[in-house]
């Protein structure tokens, strides 16, 4: 049985509901989901999305701002897009009923956020991205969306150079089922479980990218991974930037306020990259409390301020860290929390290979350069959600019916692999390779990084790669096989480590969220270019692709 | 430790009890073990997961016959909490192989039909979004809302639809068609929002005989929720509204 649609959107978070909204009307859309909607990672953003709402700012300098930010590698034509729609966006949601915390004249209100030059960013208290992402999946429900939902997709099919539906597996009665349509948008989210410490969902291991990576669309900008530089100690969870926003202080192990030496002038509302490396040099340079961590002290906001703007953050750091904010500080770390780069696209989602689109953390279009201004990945989904939608839309104006010979003979085909792995009865276990790579990409390919570092890490993801392809999965069940989705979704997350780390190593500059211990300079001559990976796992190869300069001159990024 | 979980196949399938003996350590979750069974000692074994922060709402099963998200309930503070939920079977009948002295025993959510294992069939409790049409009519034009206005709503907006309160509540427990306590939090959630224009049609939805009528005011909802919502206060107004003596809530 193969089912059809005009078009299948993988991944049911801000940006694919959003993408699935803009084309409800236009054509017959399902979303394919590995979880329910609501249970996507667009529901643990907290602190907010940004729009010059006010009439001292201006779309303009959200630009620049972004565009600074992310040392000057964001695509300026996308960062225009991005922040003209911003307004717009943030009002959308407010007409669909999304409950922003208010000034007292009854105006959305907005809080300070690191690297902007302006209180631009929108809230509903610390728990924005749940506003907001129950508000999508309401208006979704509102036009019927088609949802399948607990669908794992495997592989994209591609007929005669074009994509023509994908592969899934069914987790409720483990069926692998070919789906065949006219187009496909990838909105699977970001890959932070590649790594051992991150803020990131337990599903976000990249699903979409890996799927791209192998029916040939390139990945760009992979290096570029986000560590935030406040997560809770030991669970990783993370502590928002709104905690520093609201006015929290970072201090090390002998009390200092230590931001003062890194970022006199913007202290911890430095951007991401700045202040996570702020704190890993205070680990590393023995100022880490156990050697392990810094403290993030919010005790002067005050139990009511606390209590009023924060409320997730001191529910998730007295369940989670035995900590109460109001009365302790908070221990935090760096850790992966977002995925600058992704599936290579144009700012209108379309990749390199026709009938596939990719939109939000998933795809790379790309609008946060070498580091991501908090604030912005929100807005990215809805934005850029709607933007696809449109592209999309157009598009299928001019295209055929799909090969829904090629998507049963795919189907077939990944059921036989499927079944192959499910019957290996000797082989590492997954488990076993799970727990080597997460460690391997936190030390080598982390917040700091080298030549020696990043070869090591190369070797070792390569080993990892051909332990997996012999890996054996035990006695397990057809129906609901968690084991063998987190299998597969490995194999996905192994194929990603190469890139990130190939993408590092080649990369031989200082740029944003990638610090390169032995080349700690921006090196603009050589670098001021995208990294684009393609090719098959254990032979990846990069190329480098033209950055979009043009409204902003490229300088050096001070803060 | 010792943890005894619910096994079972189907929804024709028999439950039964395996035993699985795991180390724990300081500020393990019941979800961290989940994995380590499911890493060391049985692949097969089913649970949902997803932001192990307790914000996503996937992981709500019964824990020591108390229903809890998996992710947030620590392991070695579970002999200390009581919730003190009117019993029902689900809650009450406890497998002859268990005492809590033994150790700690993992099923799956009450009151909604068991897919495998801890997975449980979702699909009655989000029904009622749709059939209740829980939704915001899009507005013309963005509104203001005053401060007031949204605290007003704040702990209905918290909900995370992981239906502890459908699995912790009697009457869901015997009636299969209950709209259950999240959908009708929800519901005032709509009609108190400063904003709506139609709110009408929230209270009628609400009041439907299969919505806030069959509630019994038990109130395991209040005791059991996660997130603060306290659902069965707003029942408790929803009902007060349907009677007309009730203040405005917008």
């Amino acid at each position: 049985m193969t089912i059809r649609h005009d078009v299948l959107i993988v991944g049911a978070g801000l940006a694919g509901l959003r993408t699935a909204i803009g084309l409800a009307e236009h054509c017959d859309v399902a979303v394919v989901t590995k979880t329910h909607p609501l249970r996507s990672h667009s529901v643990a953003a907290q602190g907010g999305i940004n729009a010059a709402l006010g009439k001292d700012d201006s779309w303009e300098r959200h630009a620049f701002d972004t565009v600074k930010g992310s040392d000057y590698l964001a695509d300026q034509d996308a960062v225009e897009v991005l922040t003209k729609n911003a307004a717009a966006a943030v009002y959308e949601c407010e007409r669909w009923g999304t409950a922003f915390s208010r000034n007292d004249d009854g105006t959305i209100a907005q809080r300070p956020f690191g690297g902007a030059s302006f209180p631009r960013t929108c809230y509903a208290a610390d728990r924005t991205g749940h506003n907001l992402l129950h508000t999508v999946y309401e208006q979704a429900l509102r036009l019927g969306v088609t949802v399948y939902e607990e669908w794992f997709a495997t592989s994209l099919v591609v007929s005669g150079g074009r994509v023509t539906g994908l592969v899934a597996l069914e987790l409720s009665s483990g069926d692998v089922l070919g789906l065949a349509s006219r187009a496909v948008v990838l909105a699977t989210g970001g890959f932070g479980r590649v790594y051992g410490r991150s803020t990131n969902a337990l599903i976000n291991t990249g699903d979409g990218c890996a799927m791209a990576l192998r029916a040939g669309a390139p990945l760009k900008d992979m290096e570029f991974v986000q560590f935030h530089p406040t997560t809770l100690y030991g669970s990783n969870i993370l502590i928002t930037e709104g905690a520093r926003g609201e006015g929290g202080v970072l201090t090390n192990s002998e009390g200092h306020r230590f931001m003062g030496e890194y970022a006199p002038d913007q202290m911890e509302l430095a951007p991401r990259d700045i202040v996570a490396r702020a704190i890993q040099t205070e680990i590393d340079s023995g100022r880490g409390v156990d050697g392990q961590y810094v403290w993030l002290d919010l005790r002067h906001l005050g139990a009511s301020r606390i209590k009023e703007r924060l409320p997730g953050i001191r529910e998730i750091c007295m369940h989670f860290g035995g900590v109460d904010p109001v009365d302790e500080p908070i221990p935090v770390q760096p850790g992966q929390h977002y995925s600058m780069g992704g599936v290579h696209c144009d700012w209108t989602g379309k990749t390199p290979v026709k009938g596939l689109y990719a939109v939000g953390e998933t795809s790379c279009m790309s609008v946060h350069g070498a580091n991501r201004l908090g604030g912005n990945s929100l807005l990215e989904t809805l934005v850029f959600g709607a933007v696809t939608a449109r592209t999309v839309a157009k598009d299928l104006a001019s295209t055929g019916e799909p090969d829904v010979t090629a998507v049963e003979d795919a189907a077939f085909r990944e059921r036989e692999r499927l079944q192959g792995l499910l019957l290996r009865k000797t082989g590492s276990r997954p488990t076993d390779i799970r727990r080597e790579l997460g460690p391997v990409m936190d030390r080598l390919v982390g917040v700091f990084r080298n030549e020696t570092g990043l070869t090591e890490a190369l070797g070792r993801v390569r080993g990892l790669q051909g332990q997996a392809q012999r890996a054996s999965l035990g006695e397990t069940d057809r129906e609901f096989n968690y084991a063998l989705v987190r299998a597969l979704e490995l194999e996905n997350m192994l194929l990603l480590a190469e890139a990130i780390t190939l993408g590092a190593l080649m990369r031989r500059e200082s740029r944003g969220a990638h610090w390169r211990t032995d080349y700690p300079q921006r090196n603009d001559e050589e670098f001021l270019k995208h990294t684009l990976v393609t090719g098959a796992p254990g032979a990846l190869a990069v190329q480098y692709t033209d950055v979009h300069l043009g409204r902003f001159e490229v300088k050096e990024r001070k803060y | 430790m010792r943890f005894l979980i619910a096994r079972s196949h189907g929804r024709a399938g028999e439950t039964h009890y395996d035993t699985f003996e795991v180390e724990v350590k300081k500020g393990d979750t019941v979800l961290d073990v989940l994995f380590r069974i499911q890493d060391e000692h049985d692949p097969s074994l089913a649970f949902r997961y997803s932001c192990r922060g307790a914000v996503c709402g996937s992981c709500a099963m019964l824990i020591n016959k108390q229903p809890q998200l998996a992710c947030r309930t620590q392991v070695m503070g579970l002999g200390e909490k009581d919730m003190h939920l009117r019993p029902f079977p689900a809650i009450e009948t406890v497998p002859p192989e268990w005492s809590p002295a033994q150790g700690v025993l993992v099923e799956p959510l009450p009151n909604l039909p068991v897919l495998k294992d801890l997975v449980v069939d979702m699909r009655p409790f989000f029904r009622a979004l749709r059939d209740m049409e829980l939704w915001a009519a899009p507005a013309q034009e963005p509104r203001t809302q005053g401060p007031e206005g949204r605290a007003r709503i704040q702990r209905y907006l918290d909900c995370i639809m992981c239906a502890i309160c459908y699995g912790s509540c009697p009457v869901n427990a015997e009636h299969s068609d209950y709209v259950g306590p999240a959908a009708l939090a929800k519901a005032l959630r709509f009609y108190a929002d400063s904003r709506v224009t139609d709110r009408q049609r929230f209270l009628d939805a609400a009041l439907a005989p299969n919505a806030a009528p069959m509630c019994e005011l038990i109130m395991n909802c209040v005791r059991a929720c996660p997130k603060g919502v306290a659902p069965g206060g707003a029942i408790r107004q929803l009902k007060a509204l349907g009677h007309g003596h009730a203040t405005d809530t917008q």
